[in-house]
């Protein structure tokens, strides 16, 4: 890996390097000898959207923000595959429940770390092991690991207090082995905040070297899923370029300096229309894969917002589809009332969908609102709560972020429509930040629920209970559900081959639905748009191309974003 | 001499003092938590290491101890170099953050400010002396002068960058080039910096020209002017003499146009997100990275002090009257 | 002009005399209605205009056409609603700003000025730094801790940052005032010494003061731009330089959206442009060496 180098360091040392630069690379040169100024452009991948900070931080513990560390170095154990909805096995060959408390590992053989060294049992045991330490992020799997062993070199068992099926898995295929060899010489310190330069890997990349607005990765030539999947990753090098305005993303993807834009960039759908090099995955709208739902989040602490039967109201007086077309151009889609993402869609409950499912119609909005009391009694347009005081509340979101604002006026110019006194107020995104931790708001906006592996992680952030002063990842509505957290908690500990799971997301269904902890508008999609010149075989809905989905943002390659790159193919 | 510069130079002390007072006195100062708002935008999601995070820079601010030994803390850590972590490149040190991005800046600044200097007293000299010139740079001037940075950036990448297609829109240099030493790359870079200096250049250009412009002809309308041409002195002496006295004011003036010019080069930076201080100190704010703000901001302090000071130097030089200690109070 | 009847009288003969040429002086008269002209936009445009600056009135992205007479952004915003609205932000920061800056430089340089001595050493002092210090840089620091912004702090901060040469000029030139004979007049009779500057200093350089108010309201009008457009601008209003910001942001550039960003800048620059030419207009007017060249 090469130090970054800044200008000053250059000038200072003039006298060395002048004549040393001039050889043309050879054509048996090693990928990893040659220069970023010698990558012959038809074997590198240049991509961005994904970092937002200059590279600088390699720590897998916790992550830091470099593009590619989980995936192209790193990697899990398994990997979740969005289409089949189904973990597959990835640094591990199997992996199966051999008892009710009792989960067995068996790793590939002959994966190799970046210096040479085995990847074995003990790494991935090193690895478990390490979250008996507080403050690593998943120090929680502890609550109901019971024990971790090395049965022999490929093969690990995990002994279990409390099998929570759904969290394991999450375990699983979201956090990346780590090489024991290396790490267990370090102190607890440094492995928690250490910036881990030179990372010893065990994906199909290294770090090449590193910029401010960039870091480039060069493929490693033994990478152990050639030999046991038979899958080569096509670019020699990949160069991810930090973000920078939308203005000099669509530039460079116009010119054919990016080949993979994971930008969100509005006016996408017109331009792709106008140049036949850049695609997406949906030719038409929506474009983009769905990633996330964006949800209005009412603060159940204050009324009239502590009341389901008026957050039901305001759900029928919102019209997503007014959003998606005006203010998005169609690049999003509409939220079911689940709040779950499309790939779920085969548990969706269309019964408790009838029952109680919603769309825009605010005729039932109001008569929803007069049901429960809701009037208005002074005449000034607007309902007051039951205690007849006025309601006037804001929705807040962050000054600059045109198309929520766009949504939020939209949003409230409907809830006024039906008598809800809301207006949009945009502040500082910091300030929202602030106020979606401490609780300080009336309405905002979020879309936190992303995809993984199980809706679980859903119902985990509408229903995380206990509500704290401070609320930092989940349940910004404060909403305290006694059955919708049980639940939850329920859902965590079984399996998704376990007909009660199926039962549990139906019932979980009716509990967000009667409760409205909060209320599901759009889907944000997974940002990309590929120009097709130096790269084709993008993945997309065609039934002759990939269908992994086409992102490098971090936590998508371990959802088999990481095929794509298998996949790509040199444009002729 | 002497005192002339001993004033100067306690300007600048005082200043710099100010400013790392303004520094450590605004995050104090106003409402809300910094650190909180700090550690919200790192996208630190996860509680446990968003704690120790906060140790972190609960400790790096010194809360837990009285204000004035705060203070006094701040300013050792200072002298030190030590300018605290940057949140937005974490972990990395604000000070080389901003080192690695301040050659850029100072790329644009100095060969902007000069050349403006120089070409617009040439044509603001040369304006006073002919009419039909004289109707032309005016206006042209002022409309210059009046010009927003930014927007004449805007203006120039859109022509020259976008609908020309003649100068890279953006960045430093290509995505395929790395620094070093080497030809191709110092081309690439020149090609990437033009833009961005010809946007500072201009805007500058039309001050210096007006000010030269109205100096010269202040000066050929003074008495001793009159009474050299009443001499019978040729205008060509005249003229000459006129320039020269111009020329002094145009000097302080270069110092006290700084700022403004700095303030310039951020925004014109920001257009072409040049890598230089102007595009880290937008990261910076969209980042609430308060440390790099502030990095920056004590950066750029030193940089104008020390800017201001190579003019005096030059004044002396020029002045003949301060040089002498005859007008030290002049500051 | 040695006695206080005489000078007032002249100062008055003087004023009219000042207003005749200045409505003769072509420089003056562009300057001022360009200015006028935008302002008035400013205050009557947004009146008459149905819709918010930030409302979606549907076209996107669509070139000036007779229904939308700047065209719309990339939401479908009114560029034309957006301009008069950020015109009336514009203006305000530049009354605030400038209004508070000459304030604030007037005082400074005044009591400096006038009392000499200690005080003037502190003040000139004060002057100075301030006058080095890189104003833009100090105002983002401070905006950017500001979780609300409006345009009237925005003014104010802005006003707290630009006065320093005006002192300095006031300074100098109070300091050639205060000793001439009817400023000693006036204090052998017994006036205080604020009734000395406004009675006897002040008309004296009166019209050197309506220039300087002129520059500092085209200042910091600029100023305010630049601070919009780095993104710190006030949260809940359109202005001049947000207008720019969001055309950025949005990529109007290349999605060729010209009428996005061309009008705002153009705006400031014909602006301050037209307050600067006033300021030469008025220069030939008060210089009746000027006028003759």
């Amino acid at each position: 890996m090469t130090k970054r180098r800044n200008l000053i360091a250059l000038m200072a040392g003039t006298a060395l390097a002048v004549t040393a630069c001039t050889d043309d690379g050879a054509d048996d040169q090693d990928p990893e000898d040659r220069e970023i100024d010698e990558f012959p452009r038809s074997e590198t991948l240049y991509t961005t959207g994904s970092a937002w900070e200059p590279p600088g931080d390699w720590n897998p513990i916790i992550p830091g923000q470099v593009t590619g560390l989980n995936g192209l170095g790193y990697e899990t154990l398994f990997l979740f595959d969005p289409n089949a909805v189904e973990l597959t096995p990835w640094l591990a060959e199997s992996g199966e429940w051999t008892g009710e408390l009792e989960y067995e590992l068996t790793l590939r053989e002959g994966i190799t770390w970046s210096d040479g060294e085995e990847l074995d049992a003990d790494d991935v045991k090193y690895t478990i092991e390490l979250g008996q330490v507080d403050e690593v992020p998943y120090s929680n799997i502890w609550n109901w690991v019971d024990g971790v062993e090395a049965v022999d070199d490929l093969t690990v068992r995990v002994s279990f207090s409390d099998a929570r099926h759904q969290e394991w898995d999450n375990f699983l295929y979201w956090n990346q082995i780590v090489p024991e060899h290396i790490y267990s010489d370090r102190s607890e310190e440094e492995i928690l905040t250490g910036a881990n330069e030179d990372p010893v890997v065990s994906g199909p990349y290294t770090v090449h070297s590193y910029d401010q607005d960039r870091i480039a990765w060069v493929k490693r030539d033994d990478w152990w899923a050639t030999e046991h999947l038979d899958l080569e990753v096509a670019p020699t090098y990949i160069v991810d370029i930090v973000n920078s305005s939308n203005d000099v993303t669509l530039n460079m993807l116009a010119q054919g300096d990016i080949d993979l834009s994971n930008n969100f960039l509005p006016g996408i759908g017109d331009l792709i229309e106008g140049s036949p090099e850049l695609s997406t995955y949906f030719d038409g709208p929506p474009y983009m894969l769905p990633a996330n739902a964006a949800m209005l989040i009412p603060n159940t602490t204050i009324a009239p917002l502590d009341d389901p039967a008026f957050r039901r109201a305001m759900a029928f007086a919102i019209s997503p589809g007014e959003i998606v077309d005006t203010v998005y151009d169609g690049i999003v889609a509409e939220a079911s009332p689940t709040g779950l993402l499309p790939i779920w869609e085969r548990y969706y409950d269309q019964e408790v969908l009838n029952d109680l499912g919603w769309q825009f119609e605010p005729s039932e909005a109001e008569s929803i609102l007069a049901e429960a009391g809701y009037t208005d009694s002074d005449g000034d347009g607007f309902v007051e709560t039951l205690d007849g005081e006025p309601v006037e509340m804001t929705l807040n979101v962050p000054a600059g972020w045109s198309d929520w604002e766009e949504a939020a006026r939209s949003i409230s110019s409907d809830l006024r429509d039906i008598g809800i006194n809301v207006t949009e107020e945009f502040i500082d995104a910091a300030a929202v930040d602030d106020a979606r931790v401490s609780g300080d708001f009336e309405l905002i906006i979020n879309n936190w629920s992303g995809m993984t592996h199980s809706p679980w992680s859903h119902y985990q952030y509408l229903f995380q209970q206990p509500v704290q002063d401070e609320q930092h990842e989940a349940n910004f509505s404060r909403w305290e559900s006694e059955e919708g957290w049980a639940l939850t908690q329920e859902l965590a500990a079984t399996a998704a081959d376990d007909p009660r799971y199926e039962e549990l997301l139906s019932e979980l269904q009716r509990v967000s639905l009667e409760e409205l902890p909060a209320i599901p508008i759009w889907y944000n999609g997974v940002w990309a748009q590929a120009s097709n010149a130096v790269w084709t075989n993008w993945p997309s809905e065609g039934s002759d191309t990939p269908n992994a989905y086409p992102s490098t943002w971090n936590e998508m390659w371990r959802m088999g974003s990481i095929l794509m790159l298998t996949e790509l193919e040199p444009a002729q | 001499m002497g005192r002339y510069f001993r004033r100067k130079l306690l300007i600048y002390g005082v200043t710099f003092f100010i400013a790392v007072t303004i520094n450590f006195a605004i995050p104090r100062l106003m409402p809300g938590d910094p650190v909180a708002r700090m550690l919200n935008r790192h996208s630190v999601s996860n509680s446990e290491s968003a704690a120790a995070l906060r140790t972190y820079f609960e400790d790096v601010f010194g809360f837990d101890v009285p204000l004035w030994q705060q203070y006094l803390n701040y300013w050792t850590a200072l002298l030190q170099g030590d300018l605290g972590v940057s949140v937005f490149a974490f972990p990395s040190p604000v000070s080389s953050v901003v080192l690695d991005a301040l050659p850029y800046t100072i790329g644009l600044l100095v060969p902007a400010i000069l050349l403006s200097w120089i070409v617009g007293n040439g044509l603001g000299a040369m304006a006073a002396r002919s009419k039909w010139l004289d109707n032309s740079v005016l206006p042209l001037g002022y409309l210059l002068t009046a010009v927003p940075y930014m927007w004449l950036a805007i203006l120039l990448v859109w022509s020259g960058g976008v609908l020309l297609d003649w100068f890279p829109a953006a960045r430093g240099y290509s995505l395929s080039m790395q620094p070093n030493l080497s030809w191709a790359f110092f081309v690439d870079l020149v090609h990437h910096w033009f833009l961005p200096f010809l946007s500072l250049f201009i805007v500058a250009l039309g001050g210096w020209a007006i000010g030269m412009r109205n100096l010269v002809i202040y000066e050929l309308e003074s008495d001793y002017s009159n009474y050299l041409q009443a001499l019978g002195a040729p205008r060509r002496l005249v003229r000459r003499y006129a320039f020269r006295n111009a020329m002094l004011p145009q000097i302080s003036g270069l110092a006290l146009q700084l700022g403004v010019v700095v303030g310039g080069a951020l925004v014109t930076e920001v257009v072409f997100a040049y890598p230089g201080l102007g595009s880290l100190l937008l990261n910076a704010i969209n980042n609430q990275d308060f440390f790099l703000l502030q990095g920056i901001l004590l950066f750029i302090v030193i940089g104008v002090l020390l800017f201001n000071f190579l003019a005096d130097v030059a004044f002396v030089l020029v002045d003949p009257r301060t040089r002498l200690g005859l007008e030290g109070g002049q500051s | 002009m040695t006695t206080d009847a005489a000078l007032n009288a002249d100062v008055i003969g003087k004023r009219n005399e000042h207003l005749y040429f200045a409505l003769r002086n072509p420089k003056v008269v562009i300057g001022l209605s360009i200015v006028l002209g935008l302002l008035l936009l400013g205050l009557i445009g947004p009146l008459f205009l149905s819709s918010s600056p930030t409302a979606y009135v549907g076209p996107k992205s669509e070139a000036p056409s007779a229904d939308y007479w700047f065209g719309t952004t990339v939401h479908g915003r009114d560029v034309f609603v957006q301009f008069a609205h950020g015109l009336r932000s514009s203006y305000l920061v530049g009354f605030l700003g400038g209004g508070i800056a000459f304030v604030i430089g007037l005082t400074i340089g005044f009591t400096a000025g006038y009392r000499g001595g200690l005080t003037d050493e502190f003040l000139n002092m004060l002057t100075n730094v301030v006058l080095v210090l890189p104003a833009l840089v100090v105002l983002i620091v401070i905006s950017s801790y500001m979780e609300v912004r409006g345009v009237v702090t925005q003014g104010v901060i802005i006003g707290l940052f630009s006065w320093p040469w005006v002192a300095r000029a006031v300074r100098a030139q109070t300091f050639t005032l205060r000793n001439r004979d009817y400023v000693d007049l006036a204090r052998l009779t017994g006036k205080r010494s604020p009734q000395i500057v406004v009675r006897e200093v002040m008309p004296n350089m009166a019209s050197y003061l309506l220039m300087s108010m002129i520059l500092l309201f085209g200042g910091a009008i600029l100023f305010a731009s630049m601070l919009d457009f780095i993104g710190l601008g006030p949260t809940n209003a359109v202005s001049l330089g947000t207008m720019m910001q969001q055309s950025m942001a949005w990529a109007a550039i290349h999605l060729g959206l010209w009428w996005w960003f061309v009008p705002p800048g153009l705006a400031i620059t014909a602006i301050v442009g037209a307050l600067y030419i006033t300021n030469v207009g008025l220069d030939e007017v008060f210089n009746p060496k000027l006028r003759e060249m």
